[in-house]
């Protein structure tokens, strides 16, 4: 019979899990997964912000009709718009002026005040944009410069726009009492030049008027006649059209052929620079349209056919006068064009014709917007600040349209294909976010900072890696284990280090160091690696006898003041290698110097910068070091020892059991060590900003700077405006910062999973 | 105490021979003499000292911190602490198979011809003959012939532990010493590498340090017993476990303690 179950063991209590236990454990499930879901949807959440402020860069322009308004039938010589876009004018051929309020469609007249031109018809007309006025042409030969007096005036919170034209006293141009048939001037402040062409049927002559300026102590200042030039002989066939950029110093004149003729005032005569044809290759070569884009430097040139292509003023290689070449060419419009006019805002202008609309931009050579409207459009106008267009129609119908184009001057091509800007003679990659005048181009190209990340990377790489791969084979391979424990805290303080600090050290001492003593620096890179060498092969020549003295492990302390001495002679000896080897002529004075900093632009025309890449690649190796260190020590020193006995019990040397066992055996964790460094030295910020002049050029020379995106961002971002293209674009460099190092670690990730599964051991 | 006669009877001679782990005596006054191309196994209870003696004879316990001996080692007539002697070259005349089955994580080949390429030799009809050599010396060849570039590690327990006896013998080393070599394989693997090692012991000295009192009896000629660091008896494999001269002897191999 058995024996009774003793009462302890009835208790069936212990077979229970605890309800803590059971708590613990769901909560922590929980917990984990709703954590874990939350840095997913944070990632997301910042991506997604990027893109939506990314987005708008690669948005075309929206333009969207407001209002139609009927005019009476007249006929108009002009057409022109105040700058916020709320009430243009329309010029009759009589001297009166139409406005048209852009909200309520109310049109209004007023009389132009002409004094003794009063009453003569008005032949010509055009606008100067940068003087907001107009030049008016009459049909006896005179000229008379208007301001159309626009004011802007606030009541109850609502903006009301006057207009209060005002005329200059009307100046006989040419010959006297013949029609003028177009008119231009250009106002540089010091000098006016205005140029009429007048016809009469048989006569054609072009004249040139020359003002100059005296600027009077007190009151007004006072314009003298400076001279008058027919340039009638200078111009090969039949004028057609006038364009005179706003510094008044050329006239660019179209002839009825399809030439365009750029004339340049030189002291005190015209001399003809260059006659080109825009259209030669098309088998229609007449200009049907032209105008200067926004800081009369480029001319927008529009075909019968509807090509239209931009000749913009450079110095061709080898020129030393400024000439026009082909520079962008857009798509054809498909209609034979009617007008071009371009804007006071930036490089943007509004090819027309047929019923077709053309928002074209000049630097990128993009349409920002296109459309078909339901009238054939005959002039057009676009407001100072670019958010307003007017479209007059052959039906005197004047249609209203609001353009929505922030970022204009960016997309695909701005931001990573060449460009060719204004007054460079080639297409180029540049980055300048900010220019001196106006009319300046911002050169948003990410390609240059694209090219000083990597380059900055490659340096500090090329510094960095060696000295950390082998310091972690040698501290896990062969250092004593009781140096090991020393060492590798020392290196990891060492990864603490704010990287400020290394930036300020590089950019106060290391910089102006390196500068004065790159001559002991390359005899040091040669000369230690080399000296090492040396005493390697010397140790290992030694009788068994001596090698015995030293334990393994502690075979540093025979190599380090040995290797120390030859460091600082090597230094030391640098200025007398820089006398023997760096020595360069002064090419005024024939005077010899021993000077690398000069010897290194004369031997291979690169410069030489005290915040170099040498430097960078220096101090960003020291922030770099310590991150491959660890990792890599670590995964050497988690190699299975049963695999370093086997290597050694086969008769391989310590060297040999490193090198074919132990590294392959580690490689993948190497291989993490040096994509974590890569992705540090990648994004690294402040010794960059600190340490390399910030130079957005693209060259691979070690003794220049760079620019990378991290350190542009940092750099950049306090002056970029709020939702501007500046500041979208450094949200962009963001993005692509961000692109690059997933695209980097997920090609490691791939590489790193592949050795793994190679050399996993069992 | 009696040493049977063959070839050489004191190819290995272990003299007076103390060993220390920092401040713990692991072996007192071991002597003996191992004779050439003879199976010897040494027994004893775990931490005995069976294994550290093992590894002096190829002087692995130099990687080990804080080892100090006295006495000598003498493989045929020369000290291996001789101070001109480079441990390298002790190393490829002593190979050593592991209790652990250790192979490299590269291919069967590259395993095999590992102690060829630490030697320097890199040419491949010299490689490919010791690979065919030692995989058959190992009885592995049949199995890995077509599949010599795959990796070591897809092979199975037994498979790798000849692998690593075929790696031990490709440089043909004089001696060939094994660390419980089957303690990890089932029981079939074992009787392969038994079987293995007779063949090999016509060509080597082999020394093995086995838990399993019936692979001793099985597979060696002499059989030393070891307790607490001291070397108790060492005779013919039959002689002891038949006629045990010591009453410790006696007690552990009929399995009263150990």
């Amino acid at each position: 019979m058995p024996t009774p179950l003793p009462d302890h063991a009835r208790d069936e209590s212990r077979f229970q899990t605890a309800k803590t236990t059971l708590f613990v454990d769901r909560f922590m499930t929980v917990f984990i997964k709703f954590g874990g879901a939350l840095v997913i949807t944070s990632v997301l959440g910042i991506f997604v912000f990027i893109l939506l402020q990314i987005w708008p860069l690669f948005a075309p322009a929206r333009v969207t009709a407001l209002k139609s308004v009927n005019l009476p039938e007249r006929k108009f010589a002009l057409l022109g718009m105040d700058e916020w876009g709320a009430k243009p004018f329309l010029l009759e051929t009589n001297g009166r002026m139409l406005t048209v309020d852009a909200d309520s469609g109310a049109v209004s007249e007023v009389e132009i005040p002409l004094g003794e031109a009063q009453g003569t018809p008005i032949t010509a007309a055009a606008l100067n944009k940068r003087e907001q006025k107009i030049i008016l042409g009459t049909a006896d030969g005179r000229f008379v410069i208007v301001a159309p007096g626009y004011s802007s005036s606030e009541q109850n919170g609502v903006q009301s726009i006057a207009i209060n034209p005002k005329a200059e006293p009307p100046v006989a141009i040419g010959l006297p009492g013949v029609p003028i048939v177009d008119v231009a001037y250009g106002d540089s402040g010091t000098s006016k030049l205005v140029v009429a062409l007048q016809s009469d049927g048989e006569k054609t002559q072009l004249t040139a008027s020359l003002f100059k300026r005296k600027r009077a102590l007190m009151g007004r200042s006072k314009e003298e006649a400076a001279g008058s030039f027919d340039l009638t002989a200078l111009v090969p066939g039949r004028p057609d059209k006038i364009l005179v950029p706003g510094t008044g110093d050329s006239v660019v004149v179209l002839t009825e052929s399809g030439s365009v003729c750029y004339l340049a005032l030189v002291g005190e005569a015209f001399e003809v620079r260059q006659v080109f044809k825009p259209f030669e290759d098309l088998p229609e070569a007449h200009i049907n349209a032209a105008a200067f884009i926004f800081g009369d430097v480029s001319i927008s040139f529009a075909s019968d056919s509807g090509a239209n292509r931009v000749f913009s003023l450079y110095y061709p290689p080898g020129g030393s006068k400024r000439t026009f070449g082909l520079t962008h060419e857009f798509p054809p419009l498909e209609v034979s064009p009617v007008f071009l006019v371009s804007t006071l805002r930036n490089k943007a202008f509004l090819l027309g014709g047929g019923g077709d609309l053309s928002l074209r931009y000049s630097t990128t050579d993009s349409i920002r917007w296109q459309e078909r409207m339901p009238y054939r459009v005959a002039n057009a106008v676009i407001s100072g600040k670019y958010h307003r267009l007017a479209v007059l129609d052959e039906e005197n119908r004047l249609h209203f349209f609001a353009i929505h184009d922030p970022h204009a001057d960016s997309g695909w091509k701005a931001l990573f294909g060449k460009i060719w800007y204004e007054g460079a003679s080639e297409p180029k990659w540049e980055w300048q976010s900010t220019g001196g005048s106006d009319d300046f181009e911002p050169k948003y190209s990410l390609v240059p900072l694209i090219f000083g990340t990597l380059k900055g990377t490659l340096y500090a790489m090329v510094f960095a890696v060696p000295i950390a791969l082998l310091a972690a084979l040698y501290t896990s391979q062969f250092l004593d284990p009781r140096f090991r424990s020393v060492v590798k805290p020392t290196m990891e303080i060492m990864a603490s280090l704010p990287s400020v600090v290394l930036g300020f050290l590089a950019a106060i001492y290391v910089a102006p160091l390196i500068e004065r003593q790159v001559p002991s620096l390359l005899l040091c890179v040669a000369g230690v690696p080399l000296v090492a060498a040396v005493i390697g092969f010397v140790w290992s020549r030694l009788p068994i006898r001596f090698r015995k003295l030293i334990p393994p492990g502690w075979e540093w302390i025979v190599f380090l003041p040995v290797l120390l001495c030859a460091g600082s002679l090597l230094w030391s000896l640098g200025p007398l290698f820089e006398a023997v080897a760096f020595v360069v002529t002064d090419p005024a004075t024939g005077q010899k110097t021993a000077d690398f900093r000069a010897w290194w632009p004369a031997a291979t025309g690169a410069s030489f910068d005290q915040r170099n890449s040498l430097v960078v690649g220096f101090m960003m190796g020291f922030a770099v070091i310590p991150i491959i260190f660890t990792i890599a020590e670590d995964a050497l020193s988690n190699v299975p020892t049963p695999l370093i006995t086997a290597s050694m019990a086969c008769g391989a040397s310590r060297w040999q059991t490193a090198l074919r066992v132990v590294l392959p055996t580690a490689s993948a964790g190497i291989f993490s060590a040096l994509m974590i460094g890569l992705g540090r030295a990648v994004g690294e910020t402040m010794i960059v900003v600190m340490a390399t002049g910030n130079t957005p050029i693209m060259e691979w020379n070690i003794f220049s700077g760079m620019r990378t995106l991290s350190a542009n961002i940092a750099v950049e971002l306090p002056e970029a405006p709020h939702h501007g293209t500046l500041y979208r674009t450094l949200f962009l460099g963001a993005m692509v910062l961000f692109l690059l190092t997933f695209a980097v670690n997920t090609v490691a990730e791939i590489l790193r999973h592949r050795l793994r599964e190679r050399f996993k051991t069992i | 105490m009696k040493t049977p006669t063959t070839s050489r009877s004191d190819f290995i001679s272990i003299r007076d021979f103390c060993f220390f782990y920092g401040s713990k005596q692991a072996l007192f006054d071991i002597s003996m003499e191992i004779p050439e191309r003879q199976v010897t196994a040494f027994i004893g209870p775990s931490g005995c000292g069976k294994s550290t003696l093992l590894r002096n004879l190829n002087r692995m316990n130099d990687l080990v911190d804080g080892i100090r001996h006295t006495g000598d080692i003498v493989i045929n007539g020369n000290s291996i602490y001789d101070p001109h002697i480079e441990v390298i070259s002790l190393r490829k005349r002593v190979g050593m198979v592991f209790q652990k089955s250790n192979p490299f994580p590269k291919s069967i080949y590259e395993n095999v011809v590992y102690p060829l390429r630490v030697a320097g030799q890199n040419k491949k009809a010299v490689l490919d003959e010791t690979v065919e050599r030692s995989l058959k010396g190992a009885a592995l060849w049949n199995e890995v012939k077509d599949r010599l570039h795959d990796s070591a590690l897809g092979l199975s327990g037994g498979q790798m532990q000849r692998l690593c006896i075929a790696r031990a013998i490709a440089n043909r080393p004089e001696i060939l010493l094994m660390d419980e070599p089957c303690s990890a394989l089932d029981p079939i693997a074992t009787v392969k590498v038994e079987e293995l090692i007779q063949e090999l012991k016509r060509e080597f000295t082999i020394v093995i340090v086995t838990h399993n009192m019936q692979q001793a009896t099985r597979c060696s000629d002499l059989t030393a017993f070891f307790y607490l660091g001291k070397l108790i008896e060492f005779d013919e494999t039959h002689k002891i476990f038949s006629n045990p001269s010591n009453k410790q002897t006696e007690d552990y191999i009929t399995g009263r303690f150990g």
